[in-house]
């Protein structure tokens, strides 16, 4: 039973418990009004940037690379197509986890040279590719070992594949690993960070065309990365196939007769500047860089060797006597000789009475020579003495109309400049003024002039086409229907001058004292040709013989002359213009014509199919 | 004869409205339905954030409908009566502190857990209610005034518990336990010279305590002052949580739409951060509606505890509410990120058994404060 006193001290209780039950809502209400606050402010005023993050968060974006366009040749041959290779992956997120599994995959399933690659990024939703490419019997291990390698999962991708292995290789080039430099100026989305891109060849000149545009899938992600569902889809653009106007027979015989010796061959059209064949020797395999093949890359080549250096568009040699025809036609031109002007060949030829000898490749000389002789022969004293009249500026000027000095333009990287000498270029090159001795080096092509290939391949076309030269080409597009490209026109005053140079070339083979008379056939295709023996190792300063000089030094692989040969055929209406460069080769004539005549009789062949 | 105090505060009020079997077997209707609202949201917001599973759903109900019928027992016993068995209670409580100590479940970093094999609970759960309850009872445990030495061996006896759940190694949870034995103590009129001595000795006591947390503790000290001191941990959970509230906007992703718990972006969802999946599929709108239950549970707490008759009943609803209150507020604050990570689930609706069975018998011990008019 209470009493009063009690109620009193109830009363109290209660006062003095409201009281203190106030002072510890207080502090309460500071986390009260926090809380609330902070809420606020999470869902109101700062929603959009949580939006944004938690979409992030679940939403990525898949690309879908398209194939890579196929490379074919005219006639429907392929020559670059994508395989599908066997890849072993693990998710990013799941690499720590997963030890006890990498052992079984590295101890039992793969091959023992396989070794676990060093992941690049921590990136929790990224792939992480641990072999490449497997082979049947890796395959069959990892079915057999699938259910303790739950976490590492089997995957395809595309690889570049070439059919013909190295056939093409100069041409087509190879992909690689993408560089960070690459990527800077490329988009982020196109080339992730381990996609491979074209490095060399047709294969960087077209990666735009070939590549396509990359489509995303944009998928919802849990937090492990596994796929829940596909939101949207955009597919990729298919990218354009490639023909391209190499001739396969063609490709193979230059190849064939290169042998692997160091040296190039272009043939193209000089109606067109389409490129038939396009082989630098030795070469390489490009799949084994695509990773669709296996195999030694280069077996231990020398540095000379260099079969990654495309000697046909990249390889500067001097023109030596293939520069003849050229500087024997502005001599007809500038009207200081004509088609009868004789000199006289002892064997050397000097500037004053007691000046320096310079000396014609054969000891005794060729005798009294006129221009067809000169070019027949490849008189050296000839040409001396015509280049010396003519002086460097009228040289230079000349041979830049056609071609000479600058880059084709052909649809490869790469392509070297070649030089043609001026009095300003020696003088900002070599810091030295014009000599005389210059001009007269460089009338039998040898000096500071060089040429590439592909340039002496088109400033040859200039003669079989009575002087319209065509931009080189590989690529056959859809788009621009055919229509050739001049790159150069040559006006000459007198149009009978090309039929004069172009009777002399074809004496060179035909005439039974022609410096490449071992082509000679009697009811043969007519080809003009000129040989040209460059030489490397330059003992003009040296007081030798001509003989020692010939026949003294040649122990040196190395040393030895570059055998040259520039032809086009069939005379009339020439379809094709071969230059084949056999570096160290010697002879023009036994090395090299016999590769250039082949080609020219398969075109015919081609041609009438 | 009526027990009726002719003083009695509510002279006004009728004696009687009748007999009503609800009010009678419910006592404060308002209360039960907020409760049965609170836990019925709790168990679809268990089903939202678990997975869809169904499995923990029914695990999770049977707690609930144990814990409810508990709570309806005790309801209707009279405080006296099982007054003693609550003071004792602290023994049990201690035991099992002691015993988690001694005899930790494997499995586990840290020992907290008791594991019977087909139900496990952490003491520390229990011991955050069974401890201001047992104190409460020890200080009313005399009609007499409380005396002096009272004070102290409650306090010490709230410290005792405090620095077993701190030795398993669990600071934040000490902490708790802590404050949720001195809350009564000052609701039941600790003297202030004594509370200045207490704070006294905190401050100077702190830089000990500091020195003796374990690395993880300091480190989920500093977390909370800097999210990117390590972004895939605990900084990582308190983004993760802050983004799924921040994203549900105003009204919410709607149910089971919530892509950061439903695609596992969010940790623990089902548990202690239960808080960011309702913020995240029902948005601030949502939040609101929460907040007004548990306010509309509070409010009748404190009202059950002023109307109560005796110092005991008074006491034991106001500190339970401020305890209910406390833990809210824990929650929430830790899973927006103003404080530290620290393990309390949100009362009534995280998943747990042991917490849900708990709070529902503290509620119990409320109801039965509130006399039923008959």
């Amino acid at each position: 039973m209470r009493n009063i006193q009690d109620l009193k001290k109830d009363e109290q209780d209660v006062l003095s418990l409201k009281r203190r039950s106030k002072v510890v809502f207080a502090f309460l209400f500071i986390l009260i009004l926090a809380s609330i606050f902070k809420i606020f402010q999470l869902t109101v005023l700062e929603r959009v940037n949580y939006s944004v993050e938690s979409e992030k968060n679940r939403i990525i974006e898949v690309p879908i690379f398209p194939s890579r366009g196929l490379i074919t040749l005219e006639d429907g041959t392929i020559i670059a197509e994508n395989i599908v290779t066997q890849d072993i992956f693990i998710q990013g997120s799941l690499l720590e986890s997963s030890k006890d599994q990498l052992d079984i995959l590295y101890r039992d399933v793969l091959d023992l040279e396989r070794k676990f690659p060093v992941p690049q990024t921590t990136k929790q939703n990224q792939k992480i590719w641990l072999a490449r490419d497997l082979s049947s019997k890796e395959l069959a291990k990892y079915e057999f070992h699938k259910n303790s390698l739950s976490n590492v999962k089997l995957g395809i991708s595309l690889r570049r594949y070439l059919p013909h292995k190295n056939l093409f290789s100069h041409v087509i080039g190879h992909l690689g690993p993408i560089t960070s430099d690459e990527r800077l100026s490329l988009s982020k989305k196109d080339y992730p960070v381990d996609s491979f891109i074209g490095k060399v060849g047709i294969e960087k000149v077209y990666e735009k065309l070939l590549k396509g545009s990359v489509g995303k899938s944009i998928i919802e992600v849990d937090v492990y990365g596994n796929k829940i569902r596909e939101i949207e889809r955009i597919d990729p653009e298919r990218p354009q196939n490639i023909t391209l106007s190499l001739n396969l027979k063609l490709q193979k015989i230059a190849r064939e007769e290169l042998g692997g010796r160091r040296g190039a061959v272009v043939a193209l059209d000089p109606n067109t500047g389409m490129i038939k064949a396009l082989v630098s020797s030795p070469d390489y395999n490009p799949n084994i860089l695509n990773g669709s093949e296996k195999g030694i890359l280069v077996k231990n080549s020398s540095k000379e060797e260099a079969p990654f250096f495309n000697r046909a568009i990249s390889g500067s040699y001097p023109p030596a006597s293939i520069i003849k025809p050229f500087i024997g036609l502005l001599g007809l031109e500038e009207n200081i000789i004509n088609e009868s002007t004789i000199i006289e060949d002892v064997g050397f030829f000097q500037l004053k009475e007691d000046g320096r000898k310079y000396r014609g490749w054969k000891e005794d000389g060729h005798g009294r020579v006129n221009l067809n002789k000169a070019i027949v022969e490849s008189s050296d004293v000839y040409f001396y003495q015509l280049a010396s009249q003519l002086t460097i500026d009228r040289i230079s000027n000349f041979l830049s109309k056609f071609g000479f000095g600058m880059m084709s333009g052909i649809d490869l990287y790469n392509e070297s400049k070649s030089i043609l000498p001026t009095r300003n270029w020696k003088l900002g090159n070599i810091g030295e003024a014009w000599f005389v001795g210059d001009t007269i080096n460089i009338g039998i092509g040898q000096g500071y002039i060089t040429s590439t290939p592909i340039q002496l391949a088109v400033s040859i076309s200039a003669i079989a086409t009575r002087g319209t030269i065509f931009r080189p080409k590989l690529i056959i597009s859809n788009q621009d229907s055919k229509k050739p490209e001049i790159f150069k026109k040559v006006q000459i005053g007198n149009e009978k001058h090309w039929d004069s140079i172009e009777k002399s070339m074809i004496s060179v083979i035909n005439s039974w004292n022609g410096t490449a008379h071992n082509l000679y056939e009697e009811d043969g295709i007519l080809i003009a040709g000129k040989t040209g023996t460059a030489q490397i190792k330059s003992l003009v300063d040296q007081e030798l013989t001509v003989r020692e000089e010939y026949e003294g030094v040649r122990q040196n692989i190395q040393d030895r002359d570059h055998a040259l040969f520039a032809s086009y055929g069939p005379v009339p209406n020439p379809n094709l213009v071969v230059i084949v460069i056999v570096e160290n080769g010697e002879s023009g004539s036994a090395v090299a014509a016999p590769i250039a005549k082949k080609l020219i009789e398969q075109n015919q062949i081609n041609l009438a199919e | 004869m009526s027990n009726r105090n002719p003083l009695d505060y509510s002279l006004n009020r009728p004696l009687s409205k009748g007999y009503n079997p609800i009010r009678y077997l419910f006592k404060d209707v308002v209360l039960y339905l907020c409760l049965l609202s609170i836990l019925i949201f709790g168990l679809a917001m268990l089903y939202s954030s678990s997975g869809q599973s169904v499995a923990m759903v029914i695990r999770q109900s049977v707690y609930v409908f144990f814990g409810l019928i508990l709570m309806t027992f005790i309801s209707h016993l009279k405080p006296d009566s099982y007054k003693n068995i609550l003071m004792h209670s602290y023994w049990v409580g201690l035991l099992l502190l002691i015993y988690v100590l001694v005899f930790p479940a494997s499995g586990y970093s840290t020992s907290r857990w008791i594991d019977f094999g087909f139900f496990s609970f952490q003491p520390s759960e229990i011991i955050r209610l069974i401890l201001p309850l047992s104190l409460i009872a020890y200080l009313c445990r005399k009609e007499s005034a409380i005396q002096f030495s009272d004070w102290f061996s409650a306090t010490l006896a709230a410290f005792i518990c405090a620095y077993l759940v701190f030795e398993q190694p669990d600071l934040g949870t000490a902490i708790i336990v802590f404050t949720s034995g001195l809350i009564p103590i000052y609701l039941a009129g600790l003297p202030y010279n004594i509370v200045l001595v207490y704070l006294g000795s905190a401050a100077l006591a702190a830089p000990f305590i500091w020195a003796n947390l374990l690395d993880y503790q300091k480190q989920r000290v500093l977390t909370y002052f800097d999210n990117n001191v390590d972004p895939l941990g605990d900084g990582w959970n308190i983004a993760q949580s802050k983004t799924a509230i921040g994203s549900g906007g105003f009204f919410g992703k709607g149910y089971l739409e919530g892509t950061q718990s439903q695609l596992n972006f969010l940790p623990e969802s089902h548990s202690d951060f239960i808080f960011s999946v309702v913020g995240e599929e029902f948005g601030l709108l949502g939040i609101l509606i929460l907040f007004f239950i548990y306010t509309l549970i509070i409010w009748r707490i404190f009202k059950i505890g002023f109307e109560a008759q005796s110092n005991f009943e008074r006491l034991a609803c106001s500190s339970l509410g401020f305890i209910f209150l406390l833990f809210i507020l824990i929650n929430v604050s830790m899973v927006i990120g103003i404080i530290p990570v620290v393990g309390v689930p949100l009362p009534l609706i995280s998943q747990g058994g042991t917490s849900i069975v708990v709070h529902l018998l503290a509620f119990g011990v409320i109801l039965s404060a509130k006399k039923p008019y008959l």
